[in-house]
């Protein structure tokens, strides 16, 4: 019974993870549980949003990532801050580091797309070309964070940041975009099996040019609200990178494509902001946290494996790991959706 | 260059000749990416002609060794379908074990190496066992990498042995010494992946495992083989790195994580496995490689340098989507 509700429920294991490091919070500190929820859940949201691009892309199949993301980060930081300190207007400053974002996202579109290139080389590429505008922008870079935005991002009414329940909505957003729209229906088809999408008639290239796009968008969100809750850096968004895909994962996403899990995000985004936490009140070094982070990621992922293990069905179920759609007979009603 | 002298002289033979067209199709990348690198040699060599005699050449390619080893540990582990994430970091720990266990006693520190290599075994197994993805895995376990390498030492620094030492200022005379360790992993890579029957078992794990376990050979046994050279490759790189930093540092090899993939796929590789390509790999970190040092020939200004690498890696890519497009 208990396998079968963690088998069912991928989702499960992040925020299985995330309570435990709460629990262990609470035992060390011995007070403030409430508190420490409070502050994990005002940073877990740029985690979350970054997270969820990345998704959106590792659900479009096999090869799929974005490992622009970090560079996008840095670079859509310094863009809206620089964007709102000349216009005065937050809501310029914003739009200009989301649009950094689908900038750089375009470059990788077009190498996918038209070059043929691997993702993981084409975003590479346009990460470097994002982070070389970067250090180009950082050099005498003075302009500060609008102070009204950064009041925004901090206001916790009742101990609930109002930026959580802001992503919280986003997350719910896409949620449904996953499962009622064409657009998230025929991602889902392609990342099952782009060979089948495409005999449908789904426009696989659109779909896949869309989700770069998205993934962009949400990593130039991630920055310009992160430079201003934070201060713009050039390396603002090199935990990202990692971080965002290993969410995702944790989060129940299938690394293959053709199952996404938006809430799986947040509760592996809380575990790893939980854990910072844990190891800062614990007066860990990095080097322990790294240790730490790196040792639980394992054990959640190799706890959680792949399914259960029984003799005799190793095959099958290997083939599915690699090939969803193969051994999915859902793959039909997914493309009529779309 | 080799490879595309020999590209005109076949193809007369490519409509009827099956086997040496695929061959042909097979070479094309790392041709592509030979192509780019014979250019990259040739803008270093007007740009300064010393670049092209021995002391020149050993100090241009002396970079690009331990990123072609690196590259290579990667390719291996591609070739079973799998992707190493953390090789940036191993290698980073690799030259911190480098630069302190192995001067204050040389058993520890080898006992640790091995043990390094041990770790990348037993990741492979359980990577198998409990069918995970490979990719998190190692993200998974660049963390620990991490970690180990800052507990051990904080901040750069240390020595390295003399031994090591001695093998990073060695100047023979009458040939480029890089060249030697680049050909060298190669040429071993070659044997183990290519030539080799569990070579043969990593690859058909790479592209039919199902075929792999009907003909009654393990797959758990190929990807410990993999995940097991993987390592070794990668201690290997560590020690030719500090061997010329002359110290050790966690993070001086980040970049290669990344950086190895794309020398990869340049050298024909691809991510769906099943393809094992040392030569390619070779060719393909030493283009890479060498960017870098053209660049700073050309005195592209320091903030522009990552856009220029990411241009010329998209654009050799591009002219091998061309190539292909010709052989098809």
């Amino acid at each position: 019974m208990n396998v079968r509700v963690l088998l069912t429920r991928p989702w499960i294991w992040g925020f299985a993870a995330a309570a435990l490091v709460w629990v262990a919070i609470l035992a060390i500190s011995g007070q403030g549980g409430g508190q420490t929820v409070s502050l994990a859940l005002s940073l877990a949201p740029y985690l979350v949003v970054v997270g969820l691009g990345q998704m959106l892309v590792i659900t479009a199949g096999p090869g799929n990532i974005d490992v622009s993301v970090a560079s996008v980060i840095s670079l859509a930081g310094f863009v809206s801050v620089a964007a709102a300190a000349s216009t005065g207007s937050v809501v310029l400053g914003v739009g200009a580091g989301v649009a950094a974002g689908i900038a750089v996202a375009a470059v990788s579109t077009v190498a996918i797309l038209g070059l043929s290139v691997p993702p993981i080389i084409a975003t590479l590429a346009s990460g470097l070309v994002a982070s070389s505008a970067t250090l180009s922008l950082a050099g005498g870079f003075t302009a500060v964070p609008d102070p009204g935005l950064r009041e925004l991002l901090n206001l916790r009414p009742a101990g609930v940041p109002l930026f959580a329940v802001a992503v919280a909505a986003v997350t719910a957003a896409v949620v449904a975009v996953l499962r009622r729209t064409v657009y998230g229906r025929s991602l889902i088809a392609v990342g099952q099996n782009r060979r089948a999408a495409e005999r449908a008639g789904i426009p696989v290239r659109r779909v896949i040019a869309a989700t770069y796009l998205a993934s962009g968008a949400l990593a130039g969100l991630t920055g310009s609200l992160l430079a201003t809750y934070i201060a713009p850096t050039a390396d603002l968004g090199t935990r990202y990178l990692l971080d965002s895909v290993a969410v995702v994962v944790i989060g129940g996403t299938l690394i293959s494509g053709g199952r996404a899990v938006p809430t799986g995000v947040w509760g592996a985004a809380l575990f790893f902001i939980l854990l910072d936490g844990l190891v800062n009140l614990v007066g860990w070094s990095t080097a322990a946290q790294n240790l730490l982070k790196g040792g639980l990621v394992l054990l959640v992922l190799f706890l959680a494996g792949g399914g259960a293990r029984t003799p005799g069905t190793s095959l099958p179920s290997l083939r599915r790991r690699r090939r969803p759609a193969a051994a999915d007979t859902t793959t039909p009603g997914e493309t009529t959706d779309g | 260059m080799a490879d595309l002298t020999r590209a005109p002289a076949l193809s007369p033979a490519l409509p009827t000749a099956l086997p040496t067209r695929a061959e042909l199709r097979r070479a094309a990348p790392a041709a592509v990416s030979a192509v780019a690198m014979a250019v990259m040699v040739a803008v270093c060599a007007s740009l300064q002609p010393d670049v092209l005699t021995v002391p020149g050449l050993s100090l241009v390619l002396s970079a690009t060794v331990p990123l072609v080893i690196a590259a290579q540990a990667q390719m291996t582990l591609m070739s079973v379908g799998d992707i190493d994430l953390g090789i940036g970091a191993f290698v980073g720990l690799v030259t911190v074990i480098a630069a302190t266990s192995l001067v204050s006693s040389p058993v520890t520190g080898a006992l640790i190496l091995l043990g390094l290599v041990a770790a990348y075994t037993v990741l492979g197994v359980l990577v198998h066992l409990r069918r995970v993805p490979s990719l998190i895995a190692t993200l998974g376990a660049s963390f620990v990498w991490m970690g180990l390498g800052l507990s051990v030492l904080p901040t750069p620094g240390g020595t390295t042995p003399a031994w090591l030492a001695a093998f990073g200022a060695w100047q023979p005379a009458g040939f480029p010494a890089p060249l030697l360790p680049i050909l060298l992993v190669a040429a071993l890579v070659y044997l183990l992946a290519c030539r080799s029957g569990a070579g043969v078992r990593m690859r058909a794990l790479g592209s039919n495992p199902v075929a792999l376990q009907r003909a009654g050979l393990s797959p758990l046994a190929a990807r410990a083989v993999a995940y097991t050279a993987t390592g070794a490759l990668g201690v290997l790189s560590g020690l030719v790195l500090a061997s010329q930093t002359g110290g050790g540092d966690v993070s001086s090899a980040s970049s290669y994580t990344l950086m190895t993939v794309a020398a990869v796929i340049l050298g024909g590789g691809s991510f769906r496995g099943g393809a094992a390509v040392p030569w390619g790999v070779a060719i393909g970190g030493v283009t890479l490689g060498l960017v870098s040092v053209v660049l700073s020939l050309l005195d592209v200004p320091t903030a522009l340098q990552s856009a220029v690498q990411g241009v010329i890696v998209l654009a050799v890519l591009a002219g091998r989507v061309v190539v292909g497009k010709v052989l098809r």
